[in-house]
């Protein structure tokens, strides 16, 4: 449904991405992750179609989004980082003037729907400017999502929330989610992207770093953490020497074991005799993220 | 054509909604309004010297002209504050990004705009409307200038609203675009002047026929030359045309 070819884009000499490349199956929700900086919201810029790319192309459903920007946008939702809001509308008038820009039949039906949708329909005749942030937050959703499009591209929907409303638009985004739709949403929060997507992109310094299933990301890193109450080198010894350990760091008390697969089970039998006091499941998709970040940030 | 008539319904009402709107509005009426009194009474004064008050069959023609001839150098001092945030605004405030991101051409967007505020400042003539009423109830007013006169009018408003919203388009500083706006509406203007000093000749004609002064005043009087609508209908479309590729060019900063 979404297709980004070889996407470069340049402010000035600035390069902000540099060959990014990837693509997202129809129904697909894809959690777009990486710092400040990194390049998230430029990616997305173009494929909403709101910036041109330096060079590579963005296609959504076929539909090249520099050749034919109407076409994609008619079925395409962008909700930017910074709401699009004219503060001194009412709530229904600004999402009727969008549904209306974005060509839909029924304007005060998909209007309607859209308010219901994102939780506005009681604060419909207000003006935006005495709205909080977050339900500014919902209005930006409701304009994405009011001529029901196929595809939803958000950005930071959930940046600047406290966490109730993180929570309230999570599960809002994972109700649009459902079904056919196909969803990019950019954080830097990881929870986020456990909660709702299903795959996940990670992008640092422009480039893409990571491209791969939720699942096969966390299975990827198989880290074991155990407290030890007489930590000494030959606990270090008898760790590593149980079959299929790569690695074993002792710091202190704790030992970190790294391997290629699930040794729970065995790592546990060898620390008993040096007092295992507590034993931490696999390693943290944060971790693995901070991980990835950092060694490209060293390469 | 739906999203042109939202796009400019938006714009107007966003004056009403907002200070900029109802300051331009109410000051111009009351201007005009102060203006047409001023003019009354020196008319008056003058007529009951000659003894021929409401006898004058110009009389409609004098008061009016002179009136808009007036307002035209207010409308030239004002228009640029109630353009100034047509587009500037909308990137400040990023709201840009929801007309880049809809299924609308840049060319919409201009287009829209235009009417919109185009729509305001009709409005803002319309607050003038007595002065035909008065003068009707004075004597005989001649319809063909009244028209002449309030579309001439709206012309020049036409011209001033493509000018601010190109300054508009410019800058995301919408007191740069203001400035912009006094700039290129005093030189257009001061066209006028030069041509009155220049010595006849062809340098001379090709400064009057810059001058939107002396087209100006041939439309007001009900003179519609062909060379007039096409010297306004230029410079009106050269800077939607010229907004447009400012609009085009923000989605490919
Ligand atoms: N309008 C702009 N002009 C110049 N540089 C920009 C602009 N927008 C973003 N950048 C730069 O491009 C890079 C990527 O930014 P961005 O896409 O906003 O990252 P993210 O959304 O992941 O935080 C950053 O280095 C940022 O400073
Ligand atoms: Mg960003």
């Amino acid at each position: 449904m979404i297709e980004v070819q070889g996407l470069t884009k340049r402010y000035g000499t600035n390069l902000a991405i540099e060959n990014v490349t990837f693509s997202v199956e129809k129904g697909g929700v894809v959690g777009f992750l990486g710092p400040n900086g990194a390049g998230k919201s430029t990616t997305m810029r173009v494929i909403a179609g709101s910036l041109g790319a330096s060079s590579g192309t963005a296609k959504v459903a076929g539909f090249d989004v520099a050749e034919n920007p109407r076409a994609v946008q008619a079925m395409l939702g962008y909700a930017p980082e910074v709401p699009p809001i004219y503060t001194n509308m009412t709530v229904r008038d600004y999402v009727s003037f969008a549904a209306t820009i974005k060509g839909v039949g029924d304007v005060a039906k998909a209007t309607d729907r859209a308010l219901d949708r994102v939780g506005l329909a009681s604060v419909a005749g207000k003006l935006i400017d005495h709205l909080s942030k977050g339900y500014r937050q919902r209005v930006g959703l409701a304009q994405a999502l009011v001529h029901d499009p196929q595809v939803l591209v958000l950005d930071e929907p959930t940046s600047g929330l406290d966490p109730a409303q993180r929570v309230e638009i999570r599960e809002l985004i994972r109700e649009l989610a459902a079904g056919e739709r196909t969803v990019i949403l950019s954080t830097h929060v990881l929870g986020e992207i456990e909660a709702i997507c299903n795959r996940v992109v990670v992008i640092n310094h422009g480039r893409i770093v990571v491209d791969d299933k939720i699942n096969n990301l966390a299975a990827a890193g198989k880290t074991v953490r155990l407290e030890l109450a007489r930590p000494s080198p030959a606990a270090h010894a008898a760790l590593a020497a149980v079959p299929g350990v790569e690695s074993v760091e002792l710091t202190g008390s704790s030992a970190v074991v790294r391997s290629d697969n699930d040794l729970r089970e065995q790592l546990a039998a060898a620390a008993v005799p040096f007092g295992l006091l507590e034993l931490g499941g696999r390693e943290r998709l944060e971790d693995i993220y901070l991980r990835l970040i950092s060694a490209q940030g060293a390469a | 054509m739906k999203a042109i008539v939202a796009i400019a319904r938006r714009e107007a009402a966003a004056y009403f909604a907002g200070p900029i709107g109802w300051i331009c509005l109410v000051l111009f009426a009351l201007l005009a309004g102060m203006f047409f009194s001023i003019m009354l009474v020196g008319y008056a004064s003058q007529a009951s010297q000659m003894g021929n008050m409401g006898q004058d069959e110009n009389v409609t023609e004098m008061l009016l002209q002179g009136l808009f001839g007036n307002l035209s150098v207010i409308a030239l001092l004002m228009m640029p504050a109630l353009t100034m945030g047509l587009i500037a605004a909308d990137r400040r405030e990023r709201s840009v990004e929801l007309l880049l991101t809809s299924p609308v051409s840049s060319a919409q967007i201009v287009l829209g705009k235009f009417l919109g505020a185009l729509g305001f400042a009709t409005v803002m003539v319309l607050t003038t409307l007595y002065v035909p009423v008065a003068l009707a109830l004075m004597g005989e007013p001649d319809p063909g200038v009244f028209y002449a006169s309030y579309g001439g009018f709206v012309v020049l408003m036409a011209v001033f609203v493509s000018i601010g919203l190109f300054t508009s388009s410019v800058t995301e500083n919408q007191l740069v675009a203001l400035a912009l706006g006094f700039s290129i509406n005093l030189s257009v203007w001061i066209m006028g002047w030069l041509g009155q000093m220049v010595p006849a000749g062809a340098v001379k004609s090709v400064v009057e026929h810059l001058s939107m002064l002396s087209h100006f005043e041939q439309l007001s009087k009900g003179v519609v030359h062909t060379n007039d609508v096409v010297y306004f209908v230029t410079v009106i479309g050269f800077f939607l045309f010229a907004t447009t590729q400012r609009v085009e060019a923000l989605r490919w900063r």
